[in-house]
């Protein structure tokens, strides 16, 4: 069923989102994964950035593109107002390493798992295409796209990955 | 105790027949005001977004001073105004604020009073009377804020936050904030990084994405943001990220606090109306695109927090 919302889009259009529609994509996949997708998802699947070096948004937008699909791409801080809406379907989630306690992923994915743990989302596991360090550079966060983002003397904690434990999963 | 006060506090200021609106998009490498001497000008900087949040506010009552200068039919200016101002953007009570305005001018003109004058005394004492509740909340904020603690907060809390954190250094407090990006203009690292490393704080860049692992870490004891509209239940409309970050404190069992405006007029958060902005300004930063090819993005502008979500509120009343 179709959910009419009351949104304002750009100059006062409005929008249709299907409920439990998206499929949310967190973390870097392998290319082998996007190969997963059926056609009928074309238009459903969002892309969250991956602060802060982008590559989950640019890995899985490329893939997406090179196999037809239409990915949206969203800020990291824009993945509650989907689950508020009770627009996402389930969650793909990339993880460095699984054991029997949980998860490790990259940087958000406890976000995204606590709130499709409060939201009743499932959630699909695939081995992620990188490891990447514990923390980053405080540099990674000054700049974006090139451009200085903070003035001088702000310090920056930079995780890049996290414990998502089975509780969530 | 003289409290310091940020240029995020009172962004907007009026001199003579023309409003100076601090130009928040060019911050921290720029410092400039934006010359507003009409409707339409002061409608320009509110959609761009050169000025949110309580700047806002001010830019809507300051509009009404401007215009109070232009010529007779006053009562049918002042309604035009506010028409415009409430169509800028939809989800700031821009309504609650201007219908204030236009209930005095009526009020003025059933009484065979002077518009321009009692319009005029009400605007600049209502102001004054918000701004003494403001400076009134920074005290408050800094009383809640107590030594050894680690505060995480979202986007920008219009210089209440940076000035409480002043507070706290003159009382000897030592206390650390975590201060997230807030994608996509980033006024987390623009704006309160800023704001706090002037007012001497100790602030810390995280991005959005971290908010979890600093929290299950233990790194943060509280959460303060602000609120851009509240609801007769007690939910409020606040920058997109809010809502996970208030689901995730809610879940490690860290107190959030909002400071809030509080309203009756709209009942509960499912009736805010969300303003969902143009996806190129997610999709491209300082003339670059964040990904290459045919990417669609999606930026709604706030999130709607329920208030069972929230630990407690510091309210001020603007009616």
């Amino acid at each position: 069923m179709w959910s009419r919302t009351t949104l304002l889009v750009g100059q006062l259009q409005s929008i249709l989102i299907k409920k439990r529609s998206i499929i949310l994509l967190q973390g870097i996949f392998k290319e082998t994964f996007f190969d997963s997708f059926k056609k009928t998802e074309k238009e459903r699947v969002f892309v969250l950035e991956g602060r802060p070096s982008f590559k989950a948004a640019r890995v899985s937008c490329q893939e997406l593109l090179k196999r037809g699909f239409s990915p949206t791409l969203i800020a990291d801080n824009m993945a509650g107002f989907l689950f508020y809406r009770n627009w996402v379907n389930r969650i793909h989630l990339s993880f460095q390493i699984k054991d029997e306690n949980g998860i490790l992923c990259c940087v958000g994915g406890l976000i995204i798992a606590v709130l499709a743990y409060k939201h009743g989302v499932p959630i699909k596991l695939f081995p992620s295409e990188e490891n990447l360090e514990l923390v980053g550079k405080s540099e990674e966060l000054f700049y974006l796209n090139g451009a200085k983002t903070v003035p001088p003397g702000i310090k920056a904690y930079v995780p890049l990955v996290e414990w998502v434990p089975n509780k969530y999963l | 105790m003289k409290i310091k006060e940020s240029p995020l506090f009172w962004p907007a200021k009026l001199k003579g027949n023309i409003l100076f609106v601090l130009d928040e998009t060019l911050l921290p490498e720029r410092f400039k005001y934006i010359q507003v001497k009409n409707t339409k000008e002061a409608v320009d900087v509110i959609v761009g977004m050169k000025t949110r949040a309580f700047g806002q506010f001010l830019v809507v009552l300051n509009t009404f001073l401007l215009e109070l200068g232009n010529g007779k039919n006053l009562l049918k200016r002042i309604e035009t105004t506010a028409q415009a101002l409430n169509n800028s953007r939809p989800t700031f009570p821009f309504a609650e604020v201007t219908s204030i305005v236009v209930g005095w001018a009526k009020q003025a003109q059933e009484k065979k009073m002077d518009v321009k004058s009692f319009v005029k005394k009400n605007i600049l004492g209502y102001l004054r009377g918000i701004r003494m509740r403001r400076l009134g909340r920074v005290k408050h904020l800094a009383e809640l804020i107590k030594d050894g603690d680690s505060i995480l907060t979202h986007c920008n809390v219009s210089g209440e936050l940076a000035m409480a954190a002043y507070l706290c250094r003159q009382q000897k407090k030592d206390v650390h904030f975590f201060a997230t990006e807030t994608r996509p203009f980033l006024q987390g690292a623009k704006l309160t990084c800023w704001e706090l490393k002037r007012m001497g704080a100790d602030v810390t860049l995280i991005a959005d994405n971290a908010v979890a692992s600093v929290m299950v870490d233990g790194l943060v004891n509280k959460v303060i943001v602000g609120s851009d509209r509240s609801c007769a239940n007690g939910d409020f409309a606040n920058k997109i990220g809010t809502y996970q970050i208030a689901v995730l404190a809610k879940e490690f069992r860290i107190p959030f606090y909002v400071l809030t405006q509080p309203s009756s007029k709209i009942q509960r958060g499912e009736d805010i109306p969300i303003e969902i902005r143009d996806e190129e300004e997610l999709l491209v930063y300082s003339g670059k695109r964040i990904v290459e090819g045919q990417v669609k993005g999606f930026y709604p502008g706030f999130d709607v927090v329920p208030y069972n979500l929230i630990g407690g509120s510091i309210a001020i009343n603007i009616n």
